[in-house]
């Protein structure tokens, strides 16, 4: 069964899908063509959801909108999901099915709505009128957050649109939109004051003209958060949002604060509303049923007054009035009509959203800071959707192994490390990728740095704020913890959230860490000394989290403030050390810490105290360095990029308006100092100008936040660390090095790729589950790597690969993007050609390998011919000399040619056996087919078929057997496998012989009677491989 | 080619700033032989092979106006019928059995649907009770092109009705189809979408082909054919598409299985 899997699978894959019938400037996104990146993923751990919508009639239809991942949709009840937003911002606040033609019309709501210090924003409201294929941007750019929408059932061009807007500053653009006419105008039909938002926004499905909003009053800066206010409130329109009404009757007197609201879809005068009040004995679960003019308190577990920013969602079973879900640490369910409360069942913490399938309220999805979970039991036992992959890391790191690891913490799922290349393919369940075993876990909770030391068996992983900062052990499977702790004398350490730490490029057991100071260590966080004074602005008035939440008091330490938040040392010189707190400093020092400046204030058109979020120490220059501002937390967006010479003396700006959002990040390339690449909050953009011009790339790259890139300085791999799509790396970014101006003006340029090596694949892997994401391996076949000014359409192409010899070895397919194309080749020669008979010898479909060498490329263009050249090596790590190599092709091509002719000898008995039969009838002539079918009985299979009711294997496929064992192996053939040669090839001299014999019969006959066949010669018999 | 430069200079100015879908699909079949042309062809004979990564496999696929369709491969001296279409029933060779198994009805049913849609299904598109419409101007691959999407008559996907939508990438500087993609509607790639790129456009009898396609899933593996030879209005019969009756295999001696069916 086994070995039948790949060839038959490349059979199959011809068969899965129907056969159907300007110039290169800077500007242009055109330059990056076809380079790829892949998206590694993981799953496992998956990310945080947002909203979570059903068709309201089609049962396997599952739309999950991620906080930072996209739009991802199942067409089979939530088994499997596919992505289909993947064009515009990643962060989603809600997603909404159209009730009258579902199938075609959805609304996305972007912008993340569970306010916490992470979210980002979003770009508006968009619409698809095809399923979504497409989508169009509807408005409301401004909105930051959306919560909800709203449709008519009975009049799907009225649409309402919650939006809950800006979190970090005020803004008029919120409150509740209208639309009559499908979205292309907007009313604001209720708005409260610019600190004021939409919470929550439900219509009643019987009656469309009434709806209730829930204003929340909230403000996050970057060291405080507050929910609550006297303008917070709860309203209800019966004029389809002419007019509202405050509906407060049994509600408590005094501030309130975020309000999560449902209607009972069986039963539309009951309603349910989760307050967040001043008393604490007032929170919790409000019901209604007289559609809101009266309100009881039923409840106020921890379940339902659990922090309100962050889980004030609450569901009514569509069929049940009295069965109700709410958002929450655990999320709970109640079955009394709110009176009590159970926890769902076990999954990962942290409920945004619940949905109940229409047709079985028992089937229902839950979406967690850790996924998306399903349900069978009505909640009580659940199972995570292991393929989608919205992990969200804060921060990528790697080690130089081969393939290397990726290392990183996420937004509550802890830290981890996995392999970026992972072997398998040659078994279903086994295919060749990173599978979700392949991770480990190095962490708990927010992770966020987490750095592998370069020698020793040692991971460094930090969990939220530093509360620990752990020193692993992976050979001795032991944790210390190694954060710097307050000695007498120490002021309180502020760490923050995402606390700065960093290793060090001269000394592998150099550890830096930021609180308000820099702490060194020289003895892998053993001990440590301060090298700083406090390197903050030290505003004590931003230094009060005890008292940030608001009404509900929350203090995670996910606001402590005054921080150092990014540190670099110069790779260049260890004295060199670089400094940005989240306050808006940058520091630097040129004596190891002695002497410090802080040099922002020579930084023109930066606002004061904008959050320093990333220095980039040149590998060019000693006193360069680039530094990146995030003014997100005030309400800005702007890229900031700025770039100095002179150790911070002065400034340029290098960041323009081609990045429509703010920066995290950003990595200059070790070779071409003019290339650099911005990790921004709507995904990666590249400038090969030292930043005159930015381009967006596009290719497998979402408009994702991107909080971390880095670069490999074995692979050139760039390395993003997405919030929201896990990790992607864009491998081998060498072509962008050799990106010129004058490269862009040639109609074709071929780029220099690094010599491909022959590496040993066993096709062995671990094993994933039918559904798990398994992330892409790199290409490592030979790559063919060039630049075409224009897209090719019309006139021939043609890819030829020779070798030093002159002889064609491949013949490929030419890319014909516009910009950079990449063919590879999989450095495999044609299999040889086979001796026919009834069915396959598998093994025949296997290709030797072309040995290392140089080879010249030659793409032809319509008339134009175009050369370069490619080379393949050997791996340096192969225990095998070169005399064992020669063995092996040697054999291996002696194999090959006794493969072809043995075909040829097959052949020329089905011709000679075929004339004949055209001949009288006689007894010699029947007797000689018959001694010529005979003997080709004894060459190849002649019955059976290509499974179990295969007939026992004759020469050729015995040849293939072993042709196809020596040609896969790496070592030199074996003792067996060379005594099985002479094996086969007895047997084959000895049916040559017995056809010799055979031929002269058969020739004299044919001859005689004028009917000689005309047989190809042997030369052009091969060169037709099938 | 010279043909094809003469008529852009005629067509593209036609267009300004705003072209109908119209004008596209027009100038689609105008820049690539006329539509008049189009009409009179009765089928294709298409041979050529398949090329994943250098490894090869030759095919031939015959596709004619009736709805009538084949698709031959070639491997280790075998040929193998693929997706063979008589009008009524569709059916391919099992790799394991290499005999002709039928394709499921809806299959069927589906690819019966296409039997109007020759050379394809944007020709005369309006006849059809089709529908297409502008998407607008959206780069492919770097290169600027009109989106277009084209809806056909709904397909039956595990019994249910599903629209059947299509999107074509048209050049905005030469009129040809750069590429078209559709939703994958059933099996492990379901939700997907599958892509053919189209390049290589050559003249065969005054037509227009693409004799380079690639086709695969969006960002996924993918694999080209490279087409080395078009013959118009071929001369087939209808044996050539008729599914074969199963010939009883002479029984073998009993053998015992090495290869294990787990």
């Amino acid at each position: 069964m086994s070995t039948f899997a790949r060839p038959l699978w490349m059979l199959l894959f011809l068969f899965a899908l129907p056969v159907l019938g300007g110039d290169g400037d800077l500007e242009s996104e055109a330059l990056f063509g076809a380079l790829r990146a892949r998206q590694i993923g993981p799953a496992l751990m998956s990310g945080r959801i947002n909203d979570l919508e059903l068709h309201p009639t089609d049962a396997r239809v599952v739309y999950v909108g991620a906080a930072g991942g996209g739009v991802w949709r199942s067409r089979d009840g939530g088994a499997s999901f596919r992505p289909i937003f993947d064009k515009h911002v990643q962060s989603i606040g809600t997603v909404a099915v159209d009730p009258v033609n579902p199938d075609q019309i959805l609304w996305v709501g972007t912008g993340e709505t569970w306010t916490r210090n992470s979210v980002t924003t979003g770009d508006g409201i968009f619409k698809s009128t095809d399923g979504g294929s497409t989508w169009k941007l509807m408005g409301l750019e401004k909105s930051e957050r959306i919560g909800s929408i709203e449709i008519n059932p009975q009049n799907n061009n009225e649409v309402f649109v919650g939006v809950l807007g800006a979190l970090w500053s005020d803004s008029p653009d919120r409150g509740v939109y209208k639309t009559n006419d499908g979205g292309a105008t907007w009313t604001q039909v209720l708005y409260q004051a610019p600190d004021t938002g939409c919470a929550d926004l439900v219509m009643d499905p019987n009656n469309p003209q009434v709806l209730y909003a829930s204003m929340w009053q909230f403000r996050r800066t970057a060291w405080s958060f507050s929910s609550g206010g006297a303008k917070s409130g709860l309203y209800k329109t019966t004029d389809a949002g002419k007019t509202w009404q405050k509906i407060h009757n049994g509600f408590p007197s005094g501030k309130l604060g975020r309000i999560g609201l449902a209607i009972a879809p069986s039963q539309t005068q009951t309603l349910y509303a989760v307050l967040e009040t001043e008393k604490e004995q007032d929170r919790g679960l409000y019901r209604s049923d007289d559609g809101g003019a009266n309100w009881q308190h039923l409840n106020g577990d921890f379940g339902l007054v659990v922090r309100p920013f962050y889980f004030s969602r609450l569901v009514v079973d569509p069929k049940n009035p009295d069965i109700i879900a709410k958002g929450g640490l655990n999320g709970s369910i109640s079955r009394d009509g709110g009176k009590s409360f159970r926890n769902l069942g076990e999954m990962h913490s942290d409920i945004h959203d619940i949905v109940f399938s229409n047709d079985n309220s028992d089937r229902l999805y839950v979406a967690t800071d850790g996924g998306l979970y399903r349900s069978w039991d009505g909640g009580n036992s659940l199972e995570i959707v292991e393929n989608l992959p919205l992990s969200q890391f804060y921060h990528v790191s790697f080690d130089l192994a081969e393939p290397y690891n990726v290392y990183g913490g996420l937004q509550d799922n802890g830290s981890w490390y996995g392999p970026t290349a992972s072997p398998g393919g040659k078994f279903p369940n086994s295919p060749p990728g990173i599978k979700a075993r392949d991770w480990q876990r190095i962490g708990v909770g927010d992770g966020f740095r987490v750095y592998p030391h370069l020698t020793k068996p040692l991971i460094y992983s930090e969990m939220q704020g530093a509360e620990n900062v752990w020193r692993f052990n992976k050979e001795r499977d032991e944790l210390k913890t190694i954060q710097p702790l307050p000695e007498p004398g120490d002021p309180k350490l502020r760490f923050n959230w995402n606390a700065a730490m960093a290793m060090s490029p001269h000394k592998v057991d150099r550890i830096y860490i930021g609180s308000q100071f820099l702490h060194r260590s020289d003895d892998t966080g053993d001990t440590w000394v301060k090298l700083s004074p406090d390197l903050t602005r030290n505003d004590k008035n931003k230094q009060n989290q005890s008292d940030s939440g608001g009404l509900s008091k929350d203090n995670s330490g996910a606001e402590t403030y005054g921080t150092i938040f990014t540190i670099a040392e110069s790779p260049l010189d260890e004295s060199v050390i670089w400094v940005g707190t989240d306050d808006g400093n940058v520091q630097v020092t040129r004596d190891g810490g002695k002497k410090w400046t802080n040099v922002v204030a020579n930084i023109a058109g930066l606002p004061s105290e904008t959050w320093c979020y990333h220095i980039e120490a040149s590998a060019h220059e000693k006193g360069r360095a680039y530094a990146v501002f995030d003014g997100h937390s005030r309400g800005d967006f702007a890229p900031y990029i700025f770039r100095t010479d002179d150790f911070g003396a002065s400034w340029r700006a290098i960041a323009n308006q081609s990045i429509p959002n703010f920066v995290r990040c950003l990595q200059e390339d070790t070779v071409n100092p003019d290339l650099l690449f911005a990790g921004t909050e709507r995904g990666l953009f590249i400038t090969i100008d030292g930043g005159l011009n930015w381009n967006a790339f596009t290719n497998n790259v979402p408009p994702v936040a991107i909080h971390a890139v880095e670069l490999h300085p074995k692979t050139h791999d760039l390395i993003m660390a997405t919030h929201g799509r896990g990790i992607i790396i864009l491998d081998d970014i060498s072509p962008l090095r050799q990106m010129t101006p004058e490269v862009l003006a040639e109609e074709v340029h071929f780029f220099k790729t690094s010599p491909a090596v022959i590496r040993s694949e066993s096709g062995f892997g671990g094993y994933s589950t039918e559904l798990e994401f398994v992330g892409p391996n790199p290409d490592r076949h030979v790559r063919i790597v060039y630049y075409l000014k224009k897209r090719h359409v019309f006139g021939k192409t043609e890819l030829k690969i020779f070798n030093e010899q002159g002889d064609l070895v491949a013949e490929l397919t030419a890319g014909k993007a516009k910009g950079i194309n990449v063919v590879t080749w999989q450095g495999l020669l044609q299999p040889p050609k086979i001796a026919k008979g009834k069915t396959f010898a598998i093994s025949g479909f296997e290709a030797p390998r072309a040995p290392a060498g140089t080879y010249r490329v030659e793409f032809t263009k319509g008339k134009d011919v175009f050369e370069s050249t490619i080379e393949i090596v050997n791996d340096p790590n192969s225990p095998y000399s070169d005399a064992d190599r020669q063995a092996l092709q040697k054999t291996t091509m002696e194999l090959y040619r006794m493969t072809e002719d043995l075909a040829y000898l097959v052949y020329q008995i089905d011709s000679y056996s075929e004339a004949l039969s055209g001949l009288e009838a006689t007894k010699k002539t029947q007797k000689l087919r018959q001694e010529l079918e005979q003997l080709k009985g004894t060459l190849v299979i002649t019955t059976g078929d290509n499974y179990v009711g295969a007939a026992d294997p004759q020469l050729r496929e015995d040849l293939a057997d072993l042709f196809g064992k020596v040609v896969q192996g790496f070592a030199p053939p074996s003792v067996p496998e060379l005594a099985n040669q002479n094996e086969v090839e007895g047997r084959f001299q000895a049916a040559q012989k017995s056809f010799s014999t055979l031929q002269k019969q058969a020739i004299a006959l044919l001859e005689k009677a004028g009917k000689m066949p005309e047989l190809q010669p042997y030369d052009l018999f091969v060169k037709t491989k099938n | 080619m010279k043909r094809i430069l003469f008529l852009l200079v005629l067509v593209v100015p036609v267009f300004g700033q705003e072209p109908s879908v119209d004008d596209i699909v027009n100038t689609y079949f105008e820049n690539t032989g006329g539509v008049a042309a189009w009409s009179k062809l009765n089928g294709i004979k298409m041979t050529g092979e398949f090329n994943q990564g250098g490894m090869k496999l030759p095919f031939e696929v015959v596709q004619m106006k009736d709805g009538k369709t084949y698709t031959k491969l070639s491997a280790q001296g075998k040929e193998l019928r693929q997706n063979v279409f008589d009008g009524e029933t569709m059916w391919s060779t099992n790799f394991m059995t290499m005999k002709p198994e039928k394709a499921d009805a809806e299959a069927t049913a589906n690819q019966k649907l296409d039997s109007n849609d020759f050379p394809e299904a944007l020709f005369d598109y309006k006849k059809k009770k089709y529908t297409a419409e502008l998407l607008g101007k959206e780069d492919f691959e770097g290169t600027q092109c009109y989106k277009v999407k084209l809806v056909q008559e709904p397909i039956t996907v595990d019994g249910a009705q599903v629209e059947n939508i299509s999107i074509s990438y048209f050049d905005v500087e030469t009129g040809v189809r750069l590429a078209q993609e559709s939703e994958v509607h059933q099996g492990p790639a379901k939700g997907q979408t599958q892509q053919v790129k189209f390049s290589d456009f050559q003249e065969v009898d005054g037509l227009y082909f693409p004799f380079s396609l690639t086709q695969g899933l969006k960002g996924g593996p993918s694999g080209t054919i490279t087409i080395t030879k078009i013959e118009l209005n071929p001369d087939v019969t209808s044996a050539d598409f008729a599914m074969p009756a199963v010939e009883p295999e002479p029984a073998p001696a009993a053998q015992e299985s090495q290869q294990g069916g787990n």
